[in-house]
């Protein structure tokens, strides 16, 4: 499938010509920013993150985690001081709170992983288009297209202040 | 719209260019080039120290903790006064990457990784004191609830399980927060890198490329990761203050207690911070990037919370006045004017009276003054620790039971190594890792780019031309 990549120096002019594109019916596009940049993020896939409902798992299994094993810990091993009931909930809580932080924090770092596509997505490789200099300061817009579409795309990235438009697969 | 130029697939079928680089990757990973002799110099000679700690602290677990300068009842003394202290330091790098993130404060990007990477071994090496204060370092998994064939659990009333709990979660957290920060850095230098290196961070930056996909997530991650970490940064100094606030000892049985330690967390961190950026940006030539304007904004951090711990001193002795308990009063008279009364001043003067010339503008913008500052504030919230604990322990209600604690030459020579030992590490990652993060330097860089060419595109008709 023939790959074009434009090469731009200003995430603007990529964000308003992605949303084109994929008015045209071009949507096999990737983009490569050497900068987090909103106008991006939302160019190619609007709406929230989905990292958010793996925060919110790991929180809740982690506060329920904290109160359970507490409290069943402490029945199991009762250590009666005065008559009282073995569980105290108030100093659990401590324990709850961070067991709630550390769970949250290991899955959203499982998020970030299953979400953003890491790690080891292609090991070692690069994706077809990718180029060092989009960890420097340009940006990379990759269109799959087919053959006839070529010559479109081609001068839609260059109408778009393309520096540079490359095939870099037939 | 021009028309499109007439092309043929064959005549787009070039190679890619070869990538020009940017002056900020140029800069920033030009810190990890060889280093020199003065750097194998420095890093031999912590690692020297380390090497001489640790055989101290293996004869300490031969010979047991008689060696150390204990006597009774003071049980703790210098290693819990120097794991209160490393976690402590270890404050400023949550603070400036989570709580600053979250407040949008810009400014902290060119000091958040250097700061991260210390919170990280601070915490690697606050929790060794906590295997050496036990002393019996083979039981120290103790405290760990795990199962076994007695049934036994731990207490979870007992601040030292909080402990457990909030230091390793602690830990975990910075050390997840320094890497998912550093991967899109880590693909900067795999893009730039050869031989090991390359191989290093090849597997490091997990394939990253900077795709929308990638940054959507990475900026969800950075967001949530933040605000996990604000609450938890503020517990865990509660959590190390409520192992003395939970106790009947004078002095330390106090509701200011966990407030007034985080404060102090924070002023020690970035005091801490202070004390090792002000060399690296010289040795290192990063003043384009660590400007004036951070360490300005950095002094007056400093000022802040210094004034809550003078404020947080006044109302200990306040209170200690007002309570009318007579133990109580005894306790704060006897830190000020008793054997212990150079610490108790040394703590006071470098923490609440030296920061005061924060106050003035050139003295944050003169590095000589704010690195004295810096230094003084750490040795003053060394002392701090220092203070708190033994004075409490050393009167407690019983006078029959007083006495005097003086730290043992095993136990300065331990102090020395955890210095060697982070010293250490940080010394070992500016030459592994990108110490100022460049993926969000470039933001701003780029940023300002982008607004300079709009201001040309409109001078200019730009648009209409092309």
């Amino acid at each position: 499938m023939p790959t074009l990549v434009g090469v731009f120096s200003r995430p603007k002019d990529i964000g308003q010509l992605a949303e084109k594109l994929r008015g045209r019916g071009f949507t096999d596009l990737e983009i490569f920013s050497p900068v987090p940049s909103d106008e991006l993020d939302r160019a190619l896939a609007p709406g929230p993150s989905k990292v958010r409902y793996y925060t919110l798992i790991g929180g809740l299994t982690g506060v329920f985690t904290g109160y359970a094993m507490s409290v069943l810990m402490s029945q199991d091993w009762p250590l009666i001081v005065g008559g009282k009931p073995a569980a105290s909930y108030a100093p659990y809580t401590i324990i709850a709170f961070e067991l709630t932080i550390l769970f949250g924090v290991l899955m959203t770092v499982l998020g970030t992983f299953l979400v953003g596509g890491l790690p080891y997505g292609k090991f070692g490789k690069t994706d077809v288009g990718y180029d060092p200099r989009f960890s420097a300061e340009e940006f990379g817009l990759v269109v799959r297209c087919k053959e006839r579409d070529v010559a479109e795309i081609d001068a839609l990235l260059r109408s778009a202040k393309a520096r540079e438009v490359s095939l870099v697969e037939a | 719209m021009t028309p499109p130029p007439a092309v043929s697939v064959a005549e787009l079928m070039r190679p890619a260019r070869s990538g020009a680089d940017s002056e900020t990757n140029r800069d920033l990973l030009a810190v990890m080039d060889a280093p020199g002799l003065a750097y194998w110099g420095l890093l031999g000679f912590c690692v020297l120290l380390v090497h001489v700690a640790g055989a101290v602290w293996v004869y300490q677990v031969y010979e047991g903790l008689g060696i150390a300068g204990y006597a009774h009842p003071i049980f703790w003394g210098v290693y819990i006064v120097t794991f209160v202290f490393w976690v402590g330091i270890a404050h400023a790098g949550t603070l400036i990457s989570a709580i600053l993130y979250l407040f949008r404060s810009k400014w902290r990007n060119a000091i958040n990784r250097s700061a991260e990477a210390m919170t990280v071994f601070a915490v690697l090496t606050a929790a060794q004191f906590l295997g050496i204060h036990v002393g019996r370092i083979w039981k120290s998994y103790f405290i760990l609830p795990y199962p076994n064939q007695r049934g036994l659990w731990v207490n979870f009333k007992s601040p030292l399980v909080w402990d457990t709990f909030a230091i390793s979660t602690y830990a975990t957290t910075s050390i997840l927060f320094l890497y998912i920060g550093m991967v899109p850095d880590l693909a900067i230098a795999r893009d730039r890198a050869k031989g090991w290196r390359k191989l290093l961070y090849t597997a490091l930056a997990l394939g990253w490329q900077g795709t929308s996909r990638q940054w959507k997530a990475h900026n969800r991650t950075v967001l949530h990761l933040s605000g996990l970490a604000t609450p938890l940064v503020l517990s865990v100094h509660s959590v190390v203050s409520w192992d003395f606030a939970m106790s009947i000892v004078p002095g330390w049985h106090a509701t200011i207690f966990a407030p007034y330690f985080v404060a102090g967390a924070i002023f020690s961190g970035f005091a801490m911070v202070l004390t090792v950026m002000i060399p690296t940006r010289r040795i290192f030539g990063l003043e384009r990037y660590i400007t004036d304007y951070h360490f300005d904004n950095m002094g007056k951090f400093i000022l802040l919370t210094s004034l809550i711990v003078g404020y947080s001193y006044m109302t200990e002795y306040f209170i200690a006045w007002y309570s009318g308990s007579e133990p109580e009063q005894t306790s704060f008279w006897y830190r000020a004017f008793g054997p212990y009364w150079i610490s108790a001043w040394v703590m006071i003067i470098c923490n609440a009276f030296v920061p005061q010339i924060l106050w003035f503008k050139k003295a944050r913008l003169h590095l000589p003054t704010l690195f004295t500052v810096s230094v003084l504030v750490n040795v003053g919230m060394w002392f701090e620790r220092y203070v708190i604990i033994i004075t409490g322990l050393s009167r407690e209600y019983n006078p029959a039971a007083w006495n005097t604690y003086t730290p043992s030459a095993p136990e300065l020579t331990i102090l020395a190594g955890s210095f060697a030992f982070f010293g250490m590490f940080f010394l070992i990652f500016i030459k592994l890792f990108p110490v100022v993060a460049i993926a969000e330097m470039k933001e701003l860089v780029i940023h300002e780019k982008e607004h300079q060419g709009e201001f040309w595109e409109h001078a200019h008709g730009y648009g209409e031309t092309r």
